[in-house]
């Protein structure tokens, strides 16, 4: 590769007066019968960052395609720093300052920052072996540019995912890139980590690196962009600058509805204890904790990355051995050892990351669905079919059949499928571990309806969210963890965001 | 494999949901690979045929299901393994040490049906081992089999000293033995292999953890499945489809060595991807297994009948696992790449 490119360049891009350094202009794509994008227009002036946001579908991946180099549009141009291009190819796009931080390519865990920061791009010396000194030095001088704290001879594997989302953004500024797009880059951060990033974001605009930030949480839209624009269905329903907007106006704009009903849900009278924790430690949870969920009760946990929340969900589904402690369910002693325990004990479990531990993504719908249901039927599989043909109903599943690959489904539907594994069960208890991460809003409803259902037929859920607004709009009472000890149990309806932050913070003065 | 959708459209979005595909006949074939595989076994005993018109004979036809037999019924368990992700390639061990063990009893007097009990639970019994050897260093099947394919076939030794163990006359009586006058049972024996393979798969808990366990174990142990039990119990299912082969095998050659089934648990992988079977699992079923073995018999035939050189079987053998890849390949291709 072009080895100019990774000699650290001048402090700032100078661009003449205040033009755009992009202009993308009326941008239409089709593919066979789907219009991804209809006459799609974005400027992006230097130094500014530019959200762009819609639901799953909404043309929003297309449009960094195009960007990328990777998808020719069909019609519209493209103007990067006055160069005006009818498509880019990925090495043009590149050539041109284009960069990408995507979401979900990963680190090569075995390599170090500095080496993932040039993988595939290694710097040649004499002999033709790659020259790891300039490969560290340069990231170095990106890593104290950026103002972060990143070894750049740590291993990949050892960092955090915060880290791991900086070195992402390390590897894309290394090419000195005049426009950076960023998709969704705080989904697996906390909100300390989100913070820390959203400065880091600010930082590399002031240096006049403009920057279009594509996310589906609208808080972070709100907080870190100047300017926004909505796609919805490939047309762009709105672009403007962000002053004077509410996630409400946002929301609104992106799902064509009123999102009044976004965040509200009845409350199911609740009933008798359905689960109650004794004392339980375990790997991740160092101190005893105790806790009681009644049926038709949301029982939310909140905390920050790390404070143990995931790792007591698994303690109680039994993925995790607990060191001491007692679970009761129904008021009867249960021993949960095993996910097989608990499934056959009645609890249920929705996991964070669901195409890794929640999805067989070769086989159907149907064996999706009656996976953990099948474990408590005789060893003759009889009536899946019917369950499953029930499910997809319930659920609302948009599919051809039940017998379709579950990998063809939506992100959002493929979440229901998950979700659609515990009802076949009819599960009194249900753990969810950040049910809508990565779901558009319209999916987000949905389970959220799904877990008012669940509620009204009596089931409890324990639920764990890094949204706030999520957290304290589904839950009756809201469990704060903090350093893998569970500290303090409150009413969701007198807890305010604030409030809730100081505690998972651990702020106690005034 | 799977049944037309049964299109229900209770879906209440108008949205569509199937993906555009390909051309349906290459999607049919990709979908169903085990119609190519017919289609290449007519054409090429049509070929055969052609060329020499004994192929066609009933005595001929009979002998290649004859002499699929063994391989049948490792291939059938090897099935199994392959789709839940794991493999065994200790089972030509197992059957070489399988033979001896019942050749030394039948030659030190022990009845027969006892000696096949025992050659039967040996596989069994080593098959579990594997899977408890995997389980308890968590190690991948494939290595653990490696060590003990070495370890079963120098016990043979050491229990044989390195003699061939003949047996009487009467032991062949399962090879001899002809159903209705023309089937040979051995072949019965392999399809009934096939078939409770092919019913564990399709009907059963057991079949649904086994593409689960093969799709994504991580997926399947969080949905209440007991992968490291269920793991066992496939390798004793394979153990005992290992067992009943080194039975017939014995049966139609009358001796045993340690060596005796060196190399079938190769040709018994080959078939499962000649078959179909993703070598990563989670996908595939016995029918395309049953073609693939029986593939693998018409072309060993037909170079027989044609009078081609024999060392072509094994370049045939590697072809069409080349092609099988290919196919595979085709087909990752079509699928959707997100």
């Amino acid at each position: 590769m072009a080895h100019a490119s990774v000699v650290p360049g001048p402090e700032h891009v100078h661009l003449d007066g205040s033009g755009p350094i992009l202009a993308l202009e009326r941008i239409s794509k089709r593919y066979g019968a789907t219009r991804a994008l209809v006459d799609v227009s974005l400027t992006l002036a230097p130094g500014e960052v530019h959200a762009l946001v819609g639901e799953n579908g909404a043309g929003k991946s297309t449009l960094m395609k195009v960007l990328a180099g990777a998808v020719a549009p069909d019609a519209g141009h493209i103007v990067i720093s006055g160069v005006t291009r009818a498509h880019l190819t990925p090495s043009s796009a590149m050539a041109l300052g284009v960069s990408i931080v995507y979401q979900d390519a990963d680190l090569v865990g075995s390599l170090t920052v500095a080496q993932n920061v040039f993988l595939g791009q290694e710097p040649v010396g004499r002999l033709g072996l790659v020259d790891g000194a300039t490969q560290s030095r340069i990231t170095r001088g990106v890593i104290d540019k950026l103002g972060v704290d990143l070894d750049p001879d740590s291993l990949a594997a050892r960092l955090s995912p915060a880290q791991r989302q900086l070195t992402q953004i390390v590897r894309a500024l290394r090419t000195e890139p005049r426009v950076l797009v960023m998709d969704e880059p705080t989904t697996s951060l906390g909100r300390s980590e989100v913070r820390h990033l959203m400065g880091v974001v600010r930082g590399l605009a002031a240096r006049g690196i403009g920057i279009i930030y594509i996310s589906h949480l609208l808080d972070e839209v709100l907080e870190i962009a100047d300017r926004v624009t909505v796609l919805k269905d490939g047309h762009t329903v709105a672009s403007r600058p962000v002053a004077g907007l509410t996630s409400g106006d946002l929301a609104t704009l992106m799902v064509g509805r009123s999102a009044t009903a976004f965040f509200a849900r009845d409350r199911a009278p609740v009933g008798d204890v359905a689960l109650r924790v004794v004392g339980l430690t375990g790997p991740g949870i160092p101190h005893p904790v105790s806790f009681e969920v009644r049926q038709g009760e949301v029982l939310g946990f909140g905390g920050l990355v790390g404070a143990g929340r995931t790792e007591l969900m698994e303690l109680l589904f039994g993925s995790v051995h607990a060191r001491s402690g007692q679970m009761f369910l129904d008021g009867q002693a249960v021993r949960i050892g095993s996910p097989h325990q608990a499934v056959a004990a009645g609890i249920g479990m929705v996991t964070e990351d669901r195409a890794a531990s929640g999805l067989f993504r070769g086989r159907s719908i149907r064996e999706n669905l009656a996976a953990a249901w099948t474990e408590l039927q005789g060893p003759v599989v009889r009536g899946e079919r019917e369950l499953a043909t029930r499910l997809v109903d319930t659920l609302g599943i948009v599919a051809a059949g039940v017998d379709q690959d579950v990998s063809r489904l939506s992100g959002g539907n493929q979440q229901k499928v998950v979700i659609g594994r515990w009802l076949a069960i009819d599960a009194p208890v249900l753990l969810f571990d950040e049910p809508t991460k990565g779901v558009d809003i319209g999916a987000k409803q949905e389970i959220y309806r799904l877990i008012g259902d669940l509620l009204r037929r009596g089931k409890a859920v324990l639920l764990v969210s890094s949204e706030l607004p999520e957290l304290l709009s589904l839950s009756d009472r809201i469990a704060v963890m903090r350093g893998g000890r569970l500290v303090d149990i409150v009413d969701a309806r007198a807890a305010t965001e604030q409030g809730l932050m100081r505690a998972f913070l651990g702020v106690t003065d005034d | 494999m799977t049944d037309q959708a049964a299109s229900r459209s209770g879906a209440p979005s108008p949205v569509p949901a199937v993906q555009p595909r390909g051309t349906s006949l290459r999607t049919f074939i990709a979908a169903n690979q085990w119609v190519l595989l017919l289609a290449l076994i007519v054409f090429l005993g049509a070929i055969t045929a052609s060329i020499n018109p004994r192929f066609l004979d009933s005595r001929n036809l009979i002998s290649i299901l004859e002499q699929s037999a063994v391989l049948g019924l490792v291939a059938a368990g090897a099935t199994m393994l392959i789709i839940s992700g794991n493999f065994d390639i200790s089972v030509g061990a197992m059957i070489g040490l399988a033979a001896v063990i019942m050749a030394m009893l039948v030659l030190a007097g022990i009845p027969e049906p006892l000696a096949i009990v025992v050659g039967i639970l040996t596989c069994v019994v080593c098959s579990v081992a594997n899977a408890g050897l995997a389980r308890a260093f968590n190690a991948p099947t494939f290595i653990v089999t490696l060590a003990t394919a070495g370890i079963f076939t120098g016990i043979g030794l050491a229990l044989t000293q390195g003699i061939i163990q003949q047996v009487p006359n009467d032991f062949t009586f399962l090879s001899g033995t002809r159903l209705f006058d023309v089937m040979p049972l051995v072949f019965i024996v392999s399809l009934c292999g096939y078939l409770a393979v092919g019913l564990i798969l399709r009907y059963t808990r057991m079949g649904r953890r086994t593409y689960a366990i093969g799709d994504n174990p991580r997926a399947a142990f969080l949905a209440g499945i007991n992968v490291s039990r269920s793991t066992l119990v496939l390798f004793a299912i394979n153990g005992l489809l290992v067992g009943v082969a080194a039975v017939v095998l014995i049966s139609r050659i009358g001796s045993a060595l340690p060596s005796t089934g060196a190399g079938l648990e190769l040709r018994a992988i080959g078939a499962v991807v000649i078959g179909g079977v993703p070598i990563t699992g989670g996908k595939g079923g016995v029918l395309g297994t049953f073609l693939g073995v029986l593939l693998l018999g018409v072309i060993s035939n037909m170079l027989n009948m044609l009078r081609i050189n024999p060392f072509l079987q094994e370049i045939a053998f590697g072809g069409l696992i080349v092609v099988a890849i290919g196919i595979a390949a085709l087909r990752s291709r079509m699928e959707p790449s997100r």
